[in-house]
């Protein structure tokens, strides 16, 4: 079978290898017998409303606000999100799903709205290995790399993705956020190539049923190594 | 009156102060003279000697703590040690330490040139540079991106090189934006320094664009990712195969004065007035053709004679190890330094074609960048039809990205060990390429160099 992805504004979100999140959904929905189509959308571009699965990455402040206001004027992320769409939205790209965020002169700057979150300054930038315990159905520790200066706040409507063990995330002890098939997150490395089980969780979704894990000793020995070295 | 000044007198003997007859600017010829307060002596004393100890004693190269040592007993030194006597500022993400040296060999053209031979290019190490070798030598210096702007106020250098400006070690907060508004603010008023600029780099221009004197080089720029947005107002710039502009408002690339062209191999640099000048170098691909080529242009700008320029810059055959051959434990090896995806994404290009078998090394210490993720920024996809040897302290990361690329891959903690189990034929190679970031790739050098010394 076939999935559509959708890789928003790549150029403008792309700057901490978070593409490796396509690469490594790609490369799961294969070992899964899943062929996926992968589409580079840029500003200009109309977002595609029907597709499976989006993906956002991080990105420079001035960027970020540049993707945020196209995305707005655009509406197609958010009809898509709101009819059940899998998201996945990393750094810049997670705050800017939310009410705010803060710009490159720390002006509150209106997101999109698809997640109930507010973002401002963290009192000093957030930069280091990240390990999270995951709520459920998520059952291995979330690892990956930090580097941003947003304390993210959580609302009634959206619930934190992980509780940290090593590194700051949202700022208070929660790391990310979710709603519906929607999640947040602060985890570079990129995050589905360092947790498969996340990228097989959106899979999951975006198809409609839940995918067997898969190990491949690789990633396994990779993320063994990560968290070893941040949780001893 | 005699020509001697009884105040000037009287005050340079209280401050015992040295005079040091210097020269700068061989298009003028005129000599300054430059007078070092006993304070900075003392210092730069003192710091030669710490890093000489320092290095004496097999902590590296002592540039870093020698450095320390001048500046805090002599805080102002670098402008008093520079005093009218730096020719040319090398910057950008890539090639400086390249740039530099090959810009260093044309500029002896005309006399001594001091210059880093450690890529020690932060305060500390532009401090020892010029503490060191012949206090009248004109200097060409190699500066980090982010301490550009300090060292660019305190030298005052006749000729400033922006090569390039791309992602490089994000931990250390480098976004490209950030760099290239702190430079743009930096040239606002540098009236006395020729910017020499990369026009085919939107980041670059961006920075030089309103500099007093600019001299624009079509250098070329392979690795477009961190320049696709126009940093006036956001809009997405377009590109063709040879100019770049701003749909929205009209921020676009500028004519050039010179451009780089890359035929047969080699570099051809294209001046006003139908001039011509080949650059044969010794170092290998088109990356080193641009630094060459903003090297040859810093030379015209600095008076000198650009094609005893390209004569001076072949001679140049490794900088600081890099491309040098060298034997680490069985294997012979060729050193290439990679350290971010754009340096990646030409590399590939130097390496032999598949099925010749290659090591990359990554290592994550500061000096690499803590956060390997910009390996999924690079094109290992290029590497399939062969085996990577994945190596380094963040050699399963590597891994993980290879097995991404769809790349056949070992992961070996040290394939230099008598008995590592090597990929086929990689053994019967006379030369191994292998790419390491930076500390991977001292590392290695150094490693080299203990072994031959063992040897002799």
């Amino acid at each position: 079978m076939n999935l559509t992805v959708v890789s928003v504004y790549p150029t403008l979100l792309g700057t901490y290898g978070d593409g490796g999140n396509v690469m490594a959904l790609r490369h799961r929905a294969r070992l899964h017998g899943i062929e996926v189509d992968v589409i580079n959308i840029e500003p200009g571009d109309a977002v595609p409303e029907s597709a499976e699965l989006y993906v956002l990455g991080g990105g420079e402040d001035s960027a970020q606000t540049a993707a945020a206001n196209a995305l707005r004027a655009d509406g197609s992320l958010k009809r898509a999100a709101e009819r059940g769409a899998a998201v996945l939205a990393v750094c810049a790209g997670y705050q800017l799903l939310g009410e705010y965020f803060p710009d490159a002169n720390s002006a509150a700057t209106p997101g999109l709205g698809i997640l109930d979150i507010r973002t401002d300054r963290l009192p000093k930038r957030a930069v280091g290995e990240l390990a999270a315990d995951p709520k459920e159905p998520l059952t291995q520790t979330l690892t990956g790399y930090e580097n941003h200066a947003g304390a993210t706040h959580l609302g009634p409507n959206a619930s934190a993705l992980a509780t940290v063990r090593a590194g700051i995330g949202n700022g208070d002890g929660s790391e990310g956020a979710t709603t519906a098939h929607v999640i947040g997150t602060y985890l570079h490395g990129p995050c589905l190539a360092r947790n498969p089980q996340l990228a097989d969780l959106l899979l999951g979704w975006a198809i409609g049923r839940d995918l067997p894990f898969i190990e491949e000793a690789e990633v396994t020995q990779l993320r063994e190594e990560r968290l070893r070295t941040v949780l001893g | 009156m005699a020509d001697t000044d009884p105040t000037r007198e009287a005050s340079a003997e209280l401050r015992r102060t040295d005079r040091v007859r210097c020269r700068i600017g061989q298009r003028t010829g005129k000599v300054a003279v430059v007078t070092l307060s006993a304070r900075t002596r003392a210092a730069a004393r003192l710091g030669l000697l710490t890093s000489s100890l320092s290095r004496k004693m097999g902590r590296g190269e002592g540039m870093v703590i020698g450095g320390r040592v001048i500046l805090r007993l002599a805080p102002d030194a670098i402008a008093e040690m520079a005093h009218d006597r730096v020719a040319a500022l090398v910057s950008a993400t890539n090639g400086k330490t390249s740039t530099t040296r090959l810009l260093a060999t044309a500029v002896e053209q005309a006399g001594p040139v001091i210059s880093q031979n450690t890529g020690a290019n932060m305060t500390s190490g532009v401090a020892v540079t010029l503490a060191s070798g012949d206090p009248a030598a004109q200097a060409v210096l190699e500066v980090d991106e982010a301490y550009l702007p300090a060292i660019f106020r305190a030298t005052k250098p006749r000729v400033i090189i922006l090569g390039n400006l791309s992602r490089d070690q994000l931990d250390r907060m480098n976004e490209v934006a950030m760099i290239a508004r702190r430079w743009r603010d930096m040239l606002a008023d540098a009236t006395d320094t020729t910017v020499v600029a990369n026009a085919d780099d939107p980041s670059i221009v961006w920075a030089a664009r309103h500099a007093p004197h600019v001299t624009w080089v079509a250098a070329g720029q392979v690795w477009t990712a961190d320049s696709a947005v126009c940093l006036d107002c956001g809009s997405l710039l377009q590109r063709d195969d040879s100019t770049w502009g701003c749909p929205n408002c009209g921020f676009a690339r500028p004519t050039p004065t010179w451009t780089l062209e890359w035929v047969d191999d080699h570099g051809v640099v294209h001046g006003p007035h139908d001039q011509r000048f080949d650059l044969p170098l010794s170092l290998p691909g088109r990356f080193n053709a641009a630094n060459g080529a903003m090297a040859l242009v810093a030379t015209v700008e600095l008076g000198l004679d650009p094609a005893e320029s390209a004569r001076r810059m072949a001679t140049v055959e490794s900088v600081s190890g890099r491309y040098a051959v060298v034997k680490v434990g069985e294997l012979t090896i060729r050193l290439l330094l990679a350290k971010n995806p754009a340096g990646w994404s030409e590399l590939v290009d130097v390496m032999p074609p598949a099925p010749t078998p290659v090591i990359v090394t990554i290592n994550s210490n500061a000096a690499d960048g803590r956060d390997p993720s910009w390996l999924w920024d690079v094109p290992f996809e290029r590497l399939r039809g062969r085996v990577v040897v994945a190596t380094g302290d963040r050699r399963r990361d590597l891994a993980v990205r290879l097995l991404h690329a769809e790349v056949d891959h070992v992961v070996i903690e040290d394939p230099y060990a008598p008995g590592a189990e090597l990929p086929d034929g990689m053994r019967e190679l006379a030369v191994v390429d292998c790419a390491a970031t930076y500390t991977a790739f001292h590392h290695l050098r150094t490693s080299s160099d203990r072994q031959a010394a063992r040897r002799s």
